[in-house]
């Protein structure tokens, strides 16, 4: 029985927002600071031959002149490939070189015109095709000598990760299938545009050799344990102090401003340093999403049902592999879909490029393979003639279906979202042409995205003596509503009133760990160890007031920071019971721990469970377009975007991540592009990088199917991703049905509809 | 080099010396303390630095410190000055009208620029004078429900 | 943040004393209106003046009257004023539109049309709006006054006639002829249509009531070094009667007369293909603006 869980509670963080009261990492301040700029490469790929930063050391403000040869140290979520400061060589243009702190950030900037660094320019490799050729330079030549995590790569060349997955025989299905099709998609990067840019404050302290940060992140426990490995220091000696969140959407995991932060905070004698970045530094030099090359070729019956896949994935890391590792293994999983093929075989591949570093992008691989999937499932349908939401149904997922590893599928409402997106969208009803030049079209597109697994979160519960509960968990508030999701479970775990809860900001050193606000897994993980926590809370209060008011605890009920009998009568309130009793019980708390790895749900076949996911997403996007024949421009009309959340904790914050992810999946899908010269980019700024408005958004219907997952925290699975990968697809695919015209490269522009139409050249 | 400014800012008449070479979107954060105005990219592109200055919604990133001399100036922290939401504030929390919330200052400010010109707005007047600000987290069509509510509510 | 270099700053309060200053100052001086533009030009380091001078203090450089038919629009006067004046959507349809779709509202609460106008950039939204309705320009230097028409003050992408001692002051637009209309299109990146143009057209049409065409201006911008008029697709328009076949061979001329580059933004083939797009759509507004119908 709950109160707040399953409503639209407003967001516990409202009125900080709306009053511009709440603190992001780019507002803090601290007394002393001191502000940092970093000097750049130019080249994409160069020695360094000398420094010289005598002026700049000498100009008016600054008080530290930081280079990688006086912090030599290396970093990497899987393999520790990526210095603080370029140490001895260039590998991207951005790539910082030096780093100044001085008294104003101004002064810092100037400063940087006063260095003078000598590059002799080596041969670069910014193609990731070429980067394969047995001749290309190699971003990395000493790649088997780094440490690394459990991965493999192709030493002496620049693949850093290598990836092969196979599941009966794929070549016989193929050659026993009706229709074999086959194409070549690709996927372009971008940049998680998260409107606060990357900024820390570092902090070090010589007496006990640790750093303190203020930052904003999306995973502070990981992000510490990063910078601390990094630096040879215990986890332990880096304290992350977090503020809110200006937006991460995967940006705000990998050490970017924090990293200057750091080398400039070693040498500032104990002044806190702030590196704030330019929004031009936060495009180019932080990370973008992991662009990838996608082969395809799928083998279906005459009926529809697909019997074989052969996927080989090319992916492009840019000059670090930072957080692509996982992307390239975990992401060309999901390019099967959300089907049943028992014929499978992935090969995934991801290449150094002497380029902009990619890394997590929401979705964490699902947006560039949905992309390849949906769009060629659509060309099988066209193919065979048969309707497109038929043909997904046919293949798609149901509860029990076994995964690609063999683990049971459990939580499946694929069916439900195919469904009820077609109802909304109007599947199959033809609207009138409003123009000679406008044509409309319908498409629909589905995915399929795991959660990390195994992960775990740990919270700590303490419940004041006021009534008010505060939930310490590390889960920074990134946009999602998490927090508040978090604080129905405890309103409802505990029995108090949801404004009695408070989820505070995250200390590092004060809150227990937990795994990144990522992955769409912070609902259920931070949820299941919420509901154990506030069940033991729970407890404790009603043993307490079974002792004040003399009876059985078990006949006693707590609700809404009331506690009544079991008909409902109001013996007493957890205020008054508090307050009277605090003096002989000086607190009440509880922790908890909850992690997915020990679960019956990740049973799969024998040295295959680590594919398995504690539970599956699901979402389908119908999108109706109208594309102008003349000028190629295409306007989306709706868009009907149904997620299977297992459970809607709150239905608006659910609405929220659905609406905002088909914003993202349109705007990366048709409007933003990055223009590459030999690696530089050339439009690095919001003048010509371009981000939907208002004005771009379409109607958008979100659709919420609750599929119930048996073992999440009221049946809830996650929904922070999956909506910002179908919806590319969709119009795609509704571009097909309006004017017959296939994109397979991302972005679908107004001039390759034109050149697909053959109304103007290609272009390059 | 400094400069001496008047700016009247959330109907406080300031006098303020200035770095010649700032902004005022420096100004309001760095030296006013005001950190609810944003900075998110600099250029005039992406609107999170709006404050309303003499009434209109403008990109406080590209006015030069001595230009703002003698304006009047809102800053979202001038809006529910005495504790109370207005009532686009409140409409923006109902409607869940925000993500991340770091355009939601502009946001709130151009909504309420909008509703004090008229008190019934036409839908795509709305888009067009929102048009330049970002929202990445895509909180655009609970925005629009939010302007929604308060057309609802009447004055 | 990205941070501006110092600066010497000057807020004359007269013509003359602008005048002054900019002659003394180094050759890096700048005029500063509403600074949509050279503050960015400032912070990517595009520019970095050393001394900036700001008219505001000058009298009698914003507003917008009538001057015995005439439109004068001061040089200071913000875009969005522009935009929303009365007299300017009433009589000159194609400058309103083209301001409605600057940028953003925020920056054309800020920006000019002086400013606009001396930035000289190839994209710009107004340039060809003002060549269509005949615009003059009325310019303040070290000689005195002088009057030019727009279409004759853009020598280059981003430069005019002007030195930098000039100071723009006024835009005057002349009393229109019966059956006058005109037009502005653009295409942006986004559908919102306030992104940098990839092509703009401006199309003016004075239509005598026998459909007779009396006069015509097509002007281009992101489709040459300059925006520019469409002289040979005007030739083709001009004493004829007006005809959608006839505005559709004007539309393919004004396309083989663009001279577009390819960029980032857009290839040459679009471009030289939505200079054929844009030209029908701009002469099509003219014709409505103008409250005519046209034969087939």
């Amino acid at each position: 029985m709950t109160t707040y869980v399953g409503t639209r509670a407003p967001r516990v963080d409202s009125v900080g927002k709306v009053t511009g009261g709440a603190v992001y990492g780019v507002d803090v301040a601290l007394p002393g600071m001191l502000h940092g700029a970093v000097l750049r490469s130019p080249h994409p790929h160069a020695r360094i031959v000398s420094i010289d930063t005598s002026a700049a050391v000498a100009a008016p403000g600054v008080e530290i002149v930081v280079t990688g040869r006086d912090f030599p140290f290396l970093f990497g979520a899987a393999i520790k490939d990526q210095p603080f400061l370029a140490i001895d060589r260039v590998r991207y243009v951005g790539e910082p070189v030096v780093a100044v702190a001085a008294a104003t950030e101004a002064q810092a900037q100037e400063a940087l015109d006063l260095i003078r660094v000598d590059y002799e320019e080596m041969p670069a490799v910014v193609d990731m095709r070429a980067a394969l050729d047995s001749d290309a330079p190699l971003v990395h030549p000493d790649l088997h000598t780094y440490k690394r995590g459990p991965s493999d790569i192709v030493p002496h060349t620049n693949i850093n990760t290598i990836y092969h997955h196979e599941r009966g025989d794929v070549e016989a299905g193929l050659a026993a299938a009706d229709l074999v099709v086959e194409g070549e998609y690709s996927a372009h990067a971008i940049s998680h545009v998260a409107l606060e840019v990357h900024a820390a404050i570092a902090q070090y302290d010589s007496g006990s050799g640790g750093y303190t940060l203020w930052v904003s992140t999306d995973r502070p426990f990981l992000l510490r344990n990063e910078l601390a490995a990094g630096l040879g220091v215990d986890s332990s000696r880096v304290r992350l102090i977090v503020a809110q969140v200006g937006g991460s959407f995967g940006a705000k995991g990998v050490p970017v401003a924090e990293a200057i932060a750091v080398a400039l905070a070693r040498h500032s004698a104990g002044r806190p340093v702030k590196v704030e970045f330019t929004r031009e530094e936060d495009l180019v030099a932080s990370q973008l999403r992991v662009p990838a090359i996608m082969k395809l070729k799928t083998g279906v019956n005459r009926d529809g049902l697909m019997i074989a896949r052969s996927a080989d994935v090319l992916w492009d890391s840019g000059a670090y592999t930072a957080y692509t590792v996982g992307v390239a293994i975990r992401g060309s999983q999901t390019i099967i879909g959300p089907y049943r093929i028992p014929d499978l075989k992935i090969l995934s591949r991801q290449v150094y490029t002497n380029k902009s570093i990619t890394g997590s992008y929401r979705g964490y691989g699902t947006t560039q393979v949905t992309w390849a999937c949906e769009t060629q499932m659509d060309e099988i349908a066209v193919e065979l003639g048969i309707d497109p939401v038929e043909i997904r149904l046919m293949n798609g997922y149901e509860e029990g279906d076994a995964y690609i590893n063999g683990q049971i599928m459990h939580s499946v409402g694929l069916r439900e979202t195919i469904e009820r997106s077609a109802v909304e969208i109007g599947w199959g009803s033809v609207e009138r042409e409003p123009a000679p030049n406008l044509r409309r079209g319908k498409g629909i597109a589905t995915m399929i995205k795991p959660t990390m697994t195994p992960s775990s979160s740990n919270v700590v519960i303490n419940l004041e003596q006021d009534g008010r509960a505060t939930v310490v968990c590390a889960a920074p508030e990134i946009g999602s509503g998490q927090d508040t999701v978090l604080a129905q479970i405890a309103a409802d775990a505990i029995g108090v009133p949801l404004s009695d809860v408070l989820v505070p900001a995250t200390d590092t050193l004060l809150s227990p760990y937990n795994g990144p606000v990522a992955s769409s897994r912070t609902t259920y993980h931070m949820g299941n160890a919420i509901l154990s926590a506030g069940a033991e809370i729970r407890e404790q209060v009603l043993s307490l007031a079974g002792e004040v008011l003399e009876v059985e605890p078990e006949t006693l009920e707590l609700r809404d920071g009331v506690i009544s009998d079991l008909d409902g009568k109001t013996l007493i309130t957890l205020k008054d019971l508090l307050a009277k009793f605090y003096g002989e019980y000086y607190s009440i708390t509880a922790g908890a721990r909850f992690s997915s790895a020990n679960s019956p749900l990740l049973k799969a076949d024998p040295g295959e469970e680590w594919m398995s996911s504690i539970f599956w997403m699901l979402c389908t996007q119908a999108a109706e377009i109208e594309v102008d024949t003349e000028t190629g421009v295409i306007r989306v009309v709706k868009i009907a975007a149904a997620a299977d959340v297992g459970k809607a904790i709150n239905p608006m914050t659910v609405e929220q991540q659905i609406e905002g992810g088909v914003v993202m999946g349109l705007s990366n899908g048709i409007l933003e592009s990055f223009s590459y010269d030999n690696g530089r980019i050339e439009n690095g700024n919001l003048a010509d990088y371009k981000v939907a408005t208002i004005m771009d958004t379409p109607e958008i219907v979100p659709i919420i199917v609750e599929s119930v997952h048996a073992e999440a925290p009221y049946g809830a699975k996650g929904v922070g991703e999956p909506a910002a990968a179908a919806t590319a697809p969709a119009i795609g695919n509704a571009l097909y049905d309006a004017i017959g015209v296939r994109i397979r490269d991302l972005p679908i522009t107004p001039e390759k509809v034109l050149s697909a139409l053959g109304e103007i050249p290609a272009s390059e | 080099m400094t400069i001496d400014l008047s700016i009247t800012i959330n109907d406080v008449p300031r006098l303020i010396t200035a770095d010649l070479r700032s902004t005022l979107l420096e100004v309001l954060r760095e030296q006013m303390l005001l950190t609810g105005t944003k900075e998110g990219c600099g250029v005039g592109e992406c609107g999170t630095c709006v404050v309303l200055a003499d009434g209109k919604p403008v990109t406080s990133c590209l006015v030069l410190a001595g230009d703002a001399d003698g304006a009047t100036i809102e800053t979202v922290e001038g809006l529910a000055a005495d504790g109370e939401l207005t009532q686009v504030q409140k409409a923006f929390v109902k409607t869940g009208a925000f993500q991340c919330g770091f355009c939601t200052p502009a946001m709130v400010l151009a909504t309420t620029a909008i509703f004090r010109e008229n008190d019934q707005p036409d839908i795509e007047d709305v888009k067009k004078a929102l048009g330049g600000i970002l929202c990445r987290c895509g909180a655009y069509p609970k925005i629009l429900e939010a302007v929604i509510e308060v057309k609802g509510e009447g004055t | 943040m990205k941070r501006l270099r110092e600066f010497d700053y000057f807020e004359p309060t007269s013509l003359d004393e602008a005048i002054r200053i900019l002659v003394a100052a180094p050759s890096d001086a700048r005029v500063i209106a509403g600074g949509t533009d050279l503050v960015v030009d400032m912070k990517t380091g595009r520019m970095r003046p050393s001394t900036v001078v700001n008219l505001k203090r000058i009298p009698d450089l914003s507003g917008i009257e009538d001057a015995n038919g005439a439109t004068r629009i001061g040089a200071l006067t913000k875009v969005d004023v522009v935009e929303k004046s009365a007299f300017v959507v009433e009589r000159h349809p194609a400058l309103a539109q083209a301001a409605s779709i600057l940028a953003s509202p925020l920056v054309r609460a800020l920006a000019t049309i002086g400013g606009n106008i001396g930035r000289a950039s190839p994209a710009s939204d107004l340039g060809p709006a003002l060549i269509v309705s005949s615009a003059v320009a009325t310019i303040h230097g070290v000689d005195g006054s002088r009057d030019v028409l727009v279409e004759d003050l853009y020598t280059g992408p981003g430069t005019t006639s002007l030195v930098r001692s000039d100071i723009i002051t006024a835009l005057t637009l002349p009393a229109r002829q019966p059956g006058f209309g005109s037009a502005h299109v653009k295409l942006g990146k986004r559908g919102s249509g306030t992104d940098i143009a990839l092509a703009g057209v401006s199309a003016s049409l004075v239509i005598a009531d026998g459909g007779e065409i009396i006069d015509c201006r097509i002007a281009l911008a992101s489709l040459g070094p300059i925006p520019f008029r469409a002289v040979e697709s005007e030739a083709l328009l001009r004493s004829e009667i007006l005809t959608e076949v006839l505005l559709e061979a004007a539309a393919a001329a004004a396309s083989g007369e663009a001279k577009p580059i390819g960029d980032m933004r857009a290839s040459a083939a679009y471009r030289t293909r939505l200079a054929r797009v844009l030209t029908l759509r701009a002469l099509h507004g003219a014709v409505e603006s103008a409250g005519v119908e046209v034969a087939a």
